[in-house]
């Protein structure tokens, strides 16, 4: 329940308060809201599993972006930044479609 | 294809052999584990933990709901800082995009007023020049630029206009191609033609007619159907060394066969432009020392 109001609170804070970003962090902004989504669908299915746990979100949550966001640091020094962002935006898409197909399955039995 | 594997996976329950292809199973994983295998670790550890204190712990402590809450705040903070960038960027791309369709714009205006100026300009030079004196050394450049289809010429000669077919009836509407034109302008040349312009770009001696895809480019520029070309000569001479050229029975002939626009008609008064100079990369001019002398 903390959790929800707390997601709602951070997209409305995050929309009124209009933080600038700065430039070099900008081009990870969307490999960041791709993480967070996983991490969000992720820690709902496991609380319908009832296997959640809040180190284990918030850690995966924190690696999972710093680890894209490397990823792709990576790519762009070699010259691979897009394709490197296309990996990172597949496997994490692939799980946050299989999560929210999961969570469906709970709440709809279908 | 001869298989190595001695089992192929079979469907039954035997345990599947390690696969050599690594990326199959990778492929797998990703279809199959959605969940971080993390929570199910931690609710082995819990259970384990629970299993071996004999009372479960009933006190809640406020350290994981502390930490969920912020998790979530940083992930909301995330979307929505994504959000609002995304729709304060869409209104700026399209800016950027106008301001530069409007440089475009401005470029192409500056093009056509540098390139009226330089002609006004060309023909002040010309008339200052001939002013200056119509003899000696800038006589002598007025008659080799006349000889080099660099200055505009007028005088009596053949216009012939022609056009592809009209589109439809499933044909090609390419049907005149750069070969064609080229072979026109040489026969024209051949019966005395002193001046050829087609589509008002004047041709010099180093002038090329080529095809790129179904544009004709004459001396670089393109030029657009119907083409007219303009040559200056005596027309009667002119007309009847055409009508016994190749390109003249080529052309009739396509005329006949494919309908293209094929029309040549005496002018008594024909105005071509002045060609561009080529530009000189390599060559320099000898200098004045070893010049014959020009003076008288």
């Amino acid at each position: 329940m903390y959790a929800v109001i707390a997601l709602i609170v951070g997209v409305v804070v995050g929309l009124l308060v209009h933080p600038t970003v700065p430039e070099w962090l900008a081009p990870y902004l969307p490999i960041a809201v791709v993480a967070a989504l996983d991490a969000v669908f992720g820690g709902l299915r496991a609380k319908l599993d009832d296997i959640f746990d809040a180190k284990v979100f918030v850690v995966s949550f924190v690696a999972n972006v710093l680890v894209a966001a490397f990823i792709v640091f990576l790519g762009d020094q070699l010259g691979v930044g897009t394709q490197l962002s296309t990996a990172v935006v597949v496997v994490l898409g692939i799980r946050i479609f299989g999560n929210a197909a999961a969570i469906r399955r709970h709440i709809f039995k279908a | 294809m001869p298989s190595e594997s001695p089992t192929p996976p079979a469907g039954g329950s035997q345990e599947r052999p390690p696969s050599r292809n690594a990326i199959a199973p990778l492929l797998e994983t990703l279809g199959r584990d959605h969940l971080d295998p993390g929570y199910a670790q931690a609710a082995a550890r819990r259970r384990a933990a629970s299993a071996g204190a004999a009372p479960a712990p009933a006190r809640r402590s406020t350290r994981p709901v502390a930490l969920v809450v912020a998790g979530c705040l940083v992930a909301g903070v995330v979307l929505g800082v994504a959000a609002w960038r995304t729709e304060s960027n869409q209104p700026r791309a399209e800016n950027t995009r106008s301001a530069l369709l409007e440089d475009i714009d401005r470029a192409q205006e500056r093009q056509s007023l540098l390139a009226t100026s330089a002609a006004e300009l060309a023909d002040q030079l010309r008339a200052s020049q001939a002013a200056a004196g119509a003899t000696g050394p800038l006589a002598q450049v007025t008659e080799l630029e006349n000889q080099g289809q660099l200055t505009p010429v007028t005088g009596p000669g053949l216009r012939i206009v022609l056009n592809q077919p009209a589109a439809g009836q499933g044909q090609d509407r390419t049907v005149i191609l750069d070969r064609d034109l080229q072979l026109l302008v040489n026969d024209l040349w051949a019966a005395g033609a002193e001046a050829i312009a087609i589509d008002g770009v004047r041709l010099n001696t180093r002038s090329a007619i080529r095809q790129a895809g179904g544009a004709i480019l004459v001396d670089n520029r393109p030029v657009s159907w119907p083409l007219s070309v303009e040559a200056i000569g005596d027309p009667s001479a002119l007309q009847v060394k055409l009508v016994g050229s190749p390109s003249y029975g080529r052309f009739s002939s396509f005329e006949q066969l494919y309908g293209i626009e094929f029309d040549v008609s005496a002018q008594q008064d024909l105005n071509l432009p002045g060609g561009t100079a080529p530009e000189l990369l390599h060559a320099q001019p000898v200098s004045t020392a070893e010049a014959p002398p020009s003076t008288r």
